[in-house]
């Protein structure tokens, strides 16, 4: 963290609104997850893609077993109860595998992929994380139940291929579940049938979690939410839905600029405000300040990364 | 971090082929691995395997020039001397990566006959048991007489007839494929000869695990 970042976190704009109010804000109270930002490094160039991954990106570098090593065992210190892992395409990094077996033989785990080519070509030696003492879980991204606005997206063929590696994980014994991408206005209800009926049509039950993402923008873009003020937080949450936002139970790691920092959840990596320090027992009690147009999301919708 | 290196040459196969030589500057790699290479703007990049081997003392990429495309266009206009922008390397997909003595298979599209050239220029004592190789003209299969030397290759030339080759599609030639459940069989090039194959070798029961793929280019394109 820069002498700049922590000035700036003591300074009105961050702490108030334009209009002078306190800004809303969540006071971390555990870490029951801790997500891993492999890297923005992907197969794939997706122009929706909120981390601005693709191929040969390095905005966050790729992670080496030995960077994340440390960070698992504080994280077990501090009672983690899952790894979460996203990208990029986790996939493509090198170490992966070693990583989530690392990762297996204390916590289950999540893994966030694109079901493409990379997690394909090392199915040979996932197959096996099977026999680790806990659980994998796979999150496919299907941004759409429509093949061709899939594919518009992420290239023709993916779709296919997504369904194909979802199919192949399920019959190898993982659990799968769904990210896929919400419209404005959109029926949850109607939209999450539609992947039912997917699911089942490709020999999966119907009934695998579907989680739902409005969308984040690319990184560096500003957005135009609205501002989040103290008494927004007590008028339209309570102390329960407060415990739900993603930074009050969970962090992420990343490698920028060749240096591991622990960063206030999945959504914030492209914002230095959000970065809280080099090690997890440094950013635990960091004040996460809703700020960025992402939180709002969280907010107003709810987003979560995770599969709570 | 992304380097800058420079460009040696760029030699044109036919109207629309060429490879672009770089110099090495030291840069590690294996067969299989690709590095992002820049447009002018430093800002587009498009991911392009290695053509050359592992200990050669250039870079070397296959390249398709795209006309209306942002990367490989510009890639293809450079001159001597002038200076690419080049990420570090990294890859999904590595000819031969089952282990030395697994038998392998190898088929490609176009292009994506660079990764193999890598194999081949590195790993000339073992190559594969056999390579299809399919092209839309005779004059594409620039990899066809250098395969020849090192493995049983067979030409599919689909939009004329050649007398070295087979005309029609690569798939056409499926049926004279080596099928046992130890070969492994690595696809790049084109999406939609990939998907084909890999639904035809699981049809024959070959296991995924023995199937690796790299798509170069989508059906669309
Ligand atoms: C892992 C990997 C390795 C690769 N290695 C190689 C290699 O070794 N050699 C090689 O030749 N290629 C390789 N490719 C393909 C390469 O990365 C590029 O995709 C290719 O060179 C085209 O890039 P471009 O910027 O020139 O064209 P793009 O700008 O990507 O456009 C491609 C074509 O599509 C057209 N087009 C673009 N947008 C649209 C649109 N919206 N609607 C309709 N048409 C459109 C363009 O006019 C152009 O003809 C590889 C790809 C991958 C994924
Ligand atoms: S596959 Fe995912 S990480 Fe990769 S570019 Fe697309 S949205 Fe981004």
């Amino acid at each position: 963290m820069t002498t700049d970042t922590i000035e700036f976190r003591q300074s009105n704009p961050w702490l108030e609104t334009a209009k002078g109010e306190k800004r809303g804000y969540i006071q971390p109270a555990k870490l029951t997850e801790l997500w891993f930002h492999t890297g923005t490094i992907c197969n794939l160039r997706c122009p929706f893609c909120l981390e601005g991954s693709k191929p040969g990106d390095t905005r966050i570098q790729a992670l080496k077993l030995d960077d994340v090593r440390p960070f698992i065992e504080e994280a077990l210190d501090l009672g983690v109860e899952q790894f979460s892992f996203t990208g990029g395409e986790p996939f493509v990094v090198k170490d992966f595998i070693k990583i989530l077996q690392l990762a297996l033989t204390h916590r289950p785990c999540l893994v966030l992929t694109n079901g493409t080519e990379p997690l394909f070509n090392r199915f040979a030696d996932v197959v096996p994380l099977l026999d680790l003492p806990h659980p994998v879980r796979f999150r496919i991204s299907i941004d759409y139940p429509d093949e061709q606005r899939h594919d518009a997206g992420r290239g023709p063929g993916n779709f296919r291929r997504a369904w194909a590696t979802m199919k192949r994980l399920h019959d190898a014994g993982f659990t799968v579940s769904v990210a896929r991408q919400r419209d404005k206005d959109e029926d949850v209800n109607a939209a999450d049938e539609q992947f039912r009926d997917l699911m089942e049509a490709h020999g999966i039950p119907r009934d695998r979690t579907i989680v739902s993402f409005p969308d984040f923008l690319t990184p560096g873009s500003t957005g135009h939410a609205p501002e989040i003020t103290e008494s927004c937080m007590t008028t339209y949450h309570t102390e329960e839905t407060r415990a739900d936002f993603m930074c009050n139970y969970s962090k992420m790691v990343l490698k920028k600029n060749g240096r591991m920092r622990v960063y206030a959840c999945t959504l914030v990596d492209d914002d230095e405000r959000y970065d809280l320090g080099g090690t997890l027992s440094d950013s635990m009690n960091a004040r996460i300040v809703l700020t960025h147009h992402r939180c709002f999301s969280c907010f107003a919708y709810g987003a979560s990364c995770s599969e709570k | 971090m992304e380097n800058t290196v420079k460009v040696i040459d760029v030699v044109w196969h036919t109207d629309a082929i060429y490879e672009l030589l770089l110099e090495r500057n030291g840069q590690a790699f294996v067969p299989g691995d690709c590095v992002a290479l820049y447009a002018a703007d430093g800002q587009a990049s498009r991911p392009y395997s290695f053509a050359s081997g592992a200990d050669d003392p250039d870079l070397r990429f296959l390249i398709r020039r795209m006309d209306g495309g942002e990367v490989s266009p510009h890639l293809a206009s450079l001159k001597t001397g002038a200076d690419v922008k080049v990420s570090p390397p990294f890859g999904w997909f590595r000819p031969g990566q089952a282990g030395d003595n697994a038998p392998a298979v190898f088929i490609a599209t176009g292009t994506g006959i660079a990764p193999f050239l890598s194999y081949l220029r590195t790993f000339s004592s073992r190559p594969p048991l056999m390579c299809l190789y399919g092209v839309r003209e005779r004059k594409d299969a620039v990899a066809a007489a250098f395969l020849r030397e090192h493995c049983d290759t067979r030409l599919a030339v689909s939009r004329e007839t050649a007398p070295d080759a087979y005309h029609g599609r690569i798939t056409d030639l499926l049926p004279e494929l080596r099928l046992a459940p130890e070969i492994h069989y690595y696809l790049c090039g084109l999406d939609a000869m990939i998907d084909q194959v890999t639904d035809w070798l699981e049809e024959q029961g070959i296991d995924i695990t023995h199937i690796h793929r790299e798509c170069f280019f989508n059906a669309e394109v």
